[in-house]
């Protein structure tokens, strides 16, 4: 191959990719075989987050089909999880949805990242009558289209923020609360949530300002902050955002008594990002590692599952990631239940399904989403993530200060 | 009281954003190439630093001059391997090839370093130095320093050195530098290699105030086409001049318009100025 067909065929990977195709996608049909699609920012800015779900899926495809696959009708079916990258462009997740159903002949999806984009796509599966399961939405605008095929694993976002509240708001020295928010859809509406929370308390919102996407300065925000003197900050954003928020905080002398943040310390990556800035910053998330369940589905228990994860992917799961696997396994537990792969079987069978799995209690209420979960809240102590509450599984008590 | 403290923080952010422009500016002013690679250029100088400290212990600070280093020789072999047979075709076809050589790079540095955001976490980070009423971040105060330092650098190199005199011969016609025995294409893979390590001295800097990821390589190119435009292309003072502006602008907005609104309000200064001053604020007209 010369120079120049080298560096065509290299333009012509480069289109493919752009254009989302993927080579030797095209699998021969396998009557044992269960289709999964997932439609995932696998390129872009949501990458590391794709990333995150797809590990879930793999891990959760890759127990199943150790232990003999799905077993339905009377047959044992292989998982097979078939991926397609939208490239983090809202737009092509829908494109992604409907060409996983219609071209790769899927049996089942999984719901592309985020509430955006899960909600945009949430209209094809709908139409095509295909289950699908978002591991990574928590809007309440995601379920509340009436649809009949959606199910979520993350509950509506006020049952981060509430018990956060409450926690922080039993020390009386904290009055005044300033919001720092992305202005995106998840990030907004946890920020709208806390809000709320924090009203209901009797708190004051000194300041609620939001940021572009992709700021690369939150100087003149934090600026403003400090003028107010808040006792609790609350930012939201990605884990970039937050930790570009952390450091800047630090540099321009915002010290408040409490800084929550979500969605960032839940993951590694702050910490290490982070360092010694990391030290009692509190979250919220859907599930934390430290949660104890005795489940029913392929993982079993929440230790059992930490520690597969380890051994495969070297660190302990987020919640995040953790969705997505149970996700998978929730698929599993109502095929199964069904005993059946017919799409409107499983349906009906993930709508009724209650049971606990590793990743918490699942039961879906009548929009979709999840009603049972009891979202940990958690803080940064030591630089390690101690979950504050619930009470059940509580490894530390609230600290109150700044670093 | 606030006012001083926007002031300082647009100052610090205005030098950080020319640091990333400069070798953009560069490279457009004197090669007529949009250099798609920019952005992630600064983002592989800002791993080299982050891996140097991590497992070499040498502070970014140290770290800048291997890693523009590094980034010189990859840029000069680029240039002259590949992006010199095309130096002469319209702009669009320069620009097409960066942009397929930046989704190489880009990825392959995704396959090698992951997605997952790092940051350079400083043993001694400087902290903040309180002047009044006024926080100066003193990691942040530093890199700026640097980077004006390195900007200087090379604008004493452009007009006072052998080379320098070249390049800035070839910004102003290329034609006829030849026939002053200019060697062109030497003068532009040079050009394209001290493009390349400001980028990657700047990656160096910029790896201890913003986490790094591949993925984030796209806002630093956007911020270095935005300067270059506010200041005018391919004059050092240009890029210094379009840098304070933006981090300026971006500071005084976030105050007035809120920070959600800072990049509209850019962008609206951005066509305003293209429409009343189309060479940016310092640049000159016929250099094309």
């Amino acid at each position: 191959m010369n120079r120049r067909s080298l560096m065509l065929n290299a333009a012509g990977f480069a289109t493919l990719a752009a254009l989302g195709v993927r080579p030797g996608s095209a699998v021969a049909a396998d009557a044992d075989v269960i289709k999964f699609g997932a439609p995932l920012p696998l390129t872009g800015a949501l990458s590391p987050e794709a990333t995150k779900q797809r590990h879930g899926y793999d891990l959760w495809a890759e127990t199943a089909n150790a232990k003999g696959g799905i077993k339905a009708g009377g047959k044992s079916y292989k998982v097979e999880i078939v991926y397609t990258d939208y490239a983090s462009n809202t737009p092509r997740a829908v494109q992604s949805a409907e060409r996983l159903i219609t071209d790769d002949k899927v049996n089942f999806l999984f719901a592309a990242f985020g509430s955006g984009a899960a909600k945009a796509a949430s209209g094809v599966s709908e139409k095509y009558g295909v289950p699908t399961i978002a591991a990574a939405a928590s809007s309440v605008q995601v379920y509340d289209q009436g649809y009949k095929y959606l199910f979520g694993t993350f509950t509506p976002n006020d049952t981060l923020t509430e018990p956060l509240a409450n926690i922080v708001s039993k020390n009386p020295a904290i009055k005044k609360v300033a919001i720092l928010a992305r202005n995106d859809l998840f990030p907004l509406a946890i920020a709208q949530e806390l809000e709320k929370s924090a009203k209901k308390r009797g708190l004051q919102i000194v300041r609620l300002e939001r940021y572009a996407i992709g700021t690369m300065d939150h100087s003149s925000a934090i600026t403003e902050m400090r003028v107010h003197s808040p006792d609790w900050v609350f930012a939201t954003g990605y884990i970039n955002d937050l930790i570009l928020i952390r450091k800047q905080m630090n540099d321009l002398g915002l010290k408040p008594p409490v800084l929550s943040m979500i969605a960032g310390p839940a993951y590694k990556e702050f910490i290490d990002a982070t360092g010694r800035l990391a030290e009692n910053v509190s979250s919220a998330s859907w599930w934390h590692p430290a949660v104890r369940y005795q489940g029913k589905d392929i993982f079993g228990t929440t230790q059992a599952f930490n520690e597969l994860w380890r051994k495969k992917y070297g660190h302990i799961p987020d919640y995040a990631e953790a969705s997505a696997a149970a996700a998978g396994a929730i698929f599993q537990l109502a095929i199964e239940a069904a005993n059946s792969i017919d799409r409107k079987k499983v349906r009906d069978a993930l709508a009724s399904l209650d049971v606990v799995t590793f990743y918490g209690h699942v039961k879906f209420g009548p929009t979709g989403q999840i009603t049972s979960l009891e979202p940990p809240v958690f803080q940064i102590q030591n630089a390690k993530p101690m979950v504050i509450y619930p009470a059940a599984v509580k490894q530390a008590d609230f600290k109150f200060g700044s670093v | 009281m606030i006012y001083l403290q926007i002031l300082a923080n647009g100052i610090v952010l205005g030098g950080l954003y020319a640091c990333i422009a400069v070798g953009f500016s560069l490279v457009w002013g004197v090669l007529n190439v949009i250099n798609m690679l920019h952005g992630s250029f600064i983002v592989l100088g800002a791993y080299i630093a982050y891996f140097a400290y991590v497992y070499g212990g040498i502070h970014p600070f140290v770290a800048l001059i291997p890693c523009g280093v590094v980034l010189f020789l990859i840029g000069y072999a680029l240039q002259a391997s590949v992006i010199n047979r095309v130096i002469t075709a319209p702009v669009l076809i320069t620009l097409t090839l960066t942009f397929g050589l930046n989704l190489i790079l880009n990825n392959a540095m995704l396959a090698a370093f992951t997605a997952d955001y790092r940051k350079v976490n400083l043993a001694h980070p400087l902290g903040s130095i309180q002047i009044g009423p006024v926080y100066l971040p003193g990691d942040r105060v530093a890199a700026t320093i640097l980077a004006v330092a390195l900007t200087i650098l090379l604008y004493w190199l452009l007009r006072n050195s052998r080379i320098g005199r070249a390049i800035v011969a070839v910004r102003m016609d290329h034609e006829a530098a030849a026939l002053m025995g200019v060697d062109i294409s030497r003068i532009n893979a040079i050009t394209f290699g001290i493009g390349a390590f400001m980028a990657g001295a700047a990656g160096a800097l910029l790896s201890i105030i913003y986490p790094i990821s591949p993925i984030g390589s796209s806002a630093f190119l956007f911020r270095a086409f935005v300067v270059c435009i506010l200041g005018g292309l391919g004059s050092v003072p240009g890029a210094v001049v379009g840098g304070l502006a933006l981090g300026l602008i971006e500071s005084f907005g976030g105050l007035v318009f809120g920070t959600e609104h800072v990049t509209t309000l850019a962008f609206i200064l951005l066509l305003f100025l293209l429409f009343v001053r189309p060479t940016g604020l310092l640049g000159k007209r016929g250099y094309e």
